[in-house]
């Protein structure tokens, strides 16, 4: 009976009841194609930052993600890496070696990172290929062959073909010097990486370092982002190896991925903004619609009606509203985040992010983008709509009969 | 102390309303002591301000009075709280008021078995009922009508079946001619009289309606929140 009145009264004040649920669905599609696009956005963000660099999981000898060492090694890579493949939702893997050391061309030097890849593994994994915007990859296995980065060939005043010293220290000791010709120009995205980095093959790394077979680190990636935690955990296990680390790139990229959650932090201020359109709308016009009605839920009172039944028909007709408008909400939230994933809204200047750089901003099409505002509309809705509700349970009849 | 005998479905012992408005206090009622039987047809007249309307309101709980008691079919009404006044209310009083009687939004025959719904009487006996006073007051064939497509009489007649329905011990109505034409409202108080002699319900209405003194067979007049004169015509 509460389910019936509430219903005809809904329809019976159909000015009133549109005008609460405009302020319902603007608030929900608002909200959605908010939470949509922000994670569009940051997807995209953390899609590429870690496609291109960082990949998904990255496994190293235990420690060296806290405290990176020359020696902190990982012997029988090859191994580990026949064992990652295997796991299911794994895409590619690839090795890598660091050291740190001088590079000369002609008189200029500075300080330079070397990074020792696997060329073909490289490229299937980070798509090393694409990076390089001027000259070629690294040839095969020692090759003496050298890519680097846009901002140290500047810094280097370098030029293809230019022959390039590095200096460095080998693992037994050793002081290790060679010579390398520059075949290519490489850049990331990342312009304080470019500025320091240069990229050898991976043995002629190895051979410089005096690694033999030995390497640092392991990068790999997924297909689907989503299930980063998942292959963590499945690379553990089936590794089974104390001496090893893996981990996600959350942990990877503490700082950037910090720096993430704190923005999305933003969503709370979205959200209370939509809470507020939300509340005043519903108390406007339901506070009316009860100070309408008095002489109404005067008579139900007056035959008989409980006040608690009096406050569950109120609050029966702002769930039945905020239910409908979720819906159309809804519809229009999913329209419009699916709109804006295919067109994207292009912003009229590039901006940069943790190193990457965008200029298209695409939104996604999410269940957080729908259930977040739906909760925030009828938890709003209702919050607000308990005061008419008391007011209208607490009617007096007797005082209610006499206003004409 | 009084005591309540089986017969006295109304017991008000001095009872008294005071109303402080803007902080100037009014009078309303003023020690009223008063008894009314079971099956009773009675009248409250009174000129307007004399305290009606305030007695009926307090008489069926819808409003407490300053000082005083008041027993209903046994019951002290003090001594219950809201939701035992509501069921009381809804299991032992039937309302009929001035206008405005019936739920928008219900029709005719929804406003009728209200009542019967929180007393969670079966659909198929509510049905019946209400089918049954409906034929009563000679509105068959106007269930499934809005109250917004009946005329004055017919809303008030529904309000009738509305009050009767549940079989109340009492019925009180405030002014329920007042919104009527004359003749109208003669053929109304001549159901609520027929209704009255049919069923043995208590009638308690006010009224300012000369005519109705006719009708009725105990008349009780207030003035100034006391009772001026209280006639029974003849006994019943
Ligand atoms: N809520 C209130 N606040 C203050 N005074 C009130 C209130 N209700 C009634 N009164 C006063 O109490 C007195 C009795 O009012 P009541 O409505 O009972 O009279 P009545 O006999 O029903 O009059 P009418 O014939 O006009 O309906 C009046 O003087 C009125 O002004
Ligand atoms: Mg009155």
């Amino acid at each position: 009976m509460v389910l019936k009145i509430a219903f005809r009264n809904i329809f019976r004040q159909k000015r009133r009841t549109i005008l609460t649920a405009l302020a319902m669905i603007v608030g929900f599609t608002l909200s959605s194609v908010f939470i949509g696009w922000s994670d569009g956005a940051y997807g995209d963000i953390i899609a590429m930052f870690t496609r291109n660099r960082i990949g998904h999981i990255q496994v190293h000898s235990d420690g060296y993600l806290d405290k990176p060492s020359l020696y902190k090694t990982i012997s029988d890579y090859s191994a580990v890496g026949e064992v990652i493949q295997t796991i299911p939702g794994v895409e590619a893997w690839t090795p890598r070696v660091f050291g740190a050391g001088l590079g000369s061309v002609g008189e200029k030097s500075t300080t330079v990172q070397i990074i020792g890849v696997d060329v073909a593994r490289e490229t299937e994994t980070t798509q090393f290929d694409k990076k390089v915007i001027e000259g070629r990859i690294l040839g095969d296995t020692f090759s003496h062959d050298i890519v680097i980065g846009k901002g140290l060939a500047k810094t280097l005043s370098a030029t293809l073909g230019s022959e390039m010293v590095l200096f460095s220290q080998g693992a037994d000791g050793s002081i290790a010097n060679d010579v390398y010709t520059i075949v290519g120009i490489l850049e990331s995205g990342d312009d304080a990486s470019d500025r320091v980095t240069c990229y050898l093959n991976l043995e002629d790394a190895q051979e410089l370092l005096v690694l033999e077979g030995r390497i640092h680190e392991i990068v790999l990636t997924v297909s689907k982002i989503s299930q980063v935690p998942k292959i963590t955990k499945a690379i553990e296990n089936r590794l089974n190896d104390s001496t090893l680390h893996v981990a996600p790139w959350q942990e990877v990229a503490k700082s950037f991925y910090r720096a993430m959650q704190a923005d999305k932090q933003g969503d709370a201020i979205g959200r209370i903004v939509i809470m507020l359109i939300v509340a005043i709308g519903v108390l406007n016009t339901v506070l009316m619609s009860v100070l309408e009605r008095t002489r109404e839920y005067g008579v139900l009172k007056a035959v008989g009606t409980k006040p608690t039944q009096i406050f569950r028909l109120v609050l029966c007709e702002v769930a039945i509203i905020s239910v409908g408008s979720i819906c159309v909400g809804a519809l229009l939230g999913v329209l419009a985040n699916y709109l804006l994933s295919i067109y994207g809204i292009t912003l009229p200047e590039e901006f940069t992010y943790g190193g990457v750089k965008f200029q298209t901003m695409y939104a996604e099409v999410n269940a957080r983008s729908l259930i977040i505002p739906a909760i925030t509309v009828l938890f709003s809705a209702m919050v607000v709509g308990l005061f008419p509700a008391i007011k209208a349970a607490r009617i007096m009849p007797a005082k209610a009969m006499r206003t004409h | 102390m009084k005591q309540a005998k089986k017969n006295d479905v109304i017991v008000t012992q001095g009872v008294t309303k005071v109303y402080a408005a803007d902080g100037i206090p009014v009078n309303a009622l003023a020690e009223i002591d008063l008894t009314i039987r079971s099956g009773e047809f009675t009248a409250l007249m009174g000129p307007s301000g004399s305290g009606k309307t305030t007695f009926l309101n307090i008489i069926s709980g819808l409003d407490a009075p300053t000082k005083g008691k008041v027993w209903l079919s046994g019951r002290v009404l003090s001594d219950m709280s809201g939701n035992e006044l509501s069921d009381f209310r809804r299991d032992n009083i039937g309302f009929i008021f001035q206008a405005y009687n019936l739920i928008p939004v219900l029709t005719v025959e929804e406003n009728v078995e209200y009542i019967m719904l929180l007393q969670r009487v079966p659909k198929a006996e509510r049905h019946e009922r209400v089918t049954a006073m409906l034929e009563a007051v000679g509105l068959q064939g106007f269930a499934d009508r809005n109250p917004t497509q009946l005329s004055g009489g017919q809303q008030q007649r529904v309000a009738i079946a509305r009050a009767m329905v549940s079989e109340p011990a009492i019925i009180l109505a405030d002014e329920p001619t007042a919104n009527l034409d004359s003749k109208t409202g003669a053929e109304l108080l001549a159901m609520m009289n027929s209704l009255n002699l049919e069923t043995g319900v208590t009638f308690v209405f006010s009224t300012h309606d000369p005519m109705v003194m006719e009708s009725a067979r105990r008349l009780i007049t207030l003035r100034d929140g006391q009772i001026d004169t209280d006639e029974t015509k003849y006994s019943g």
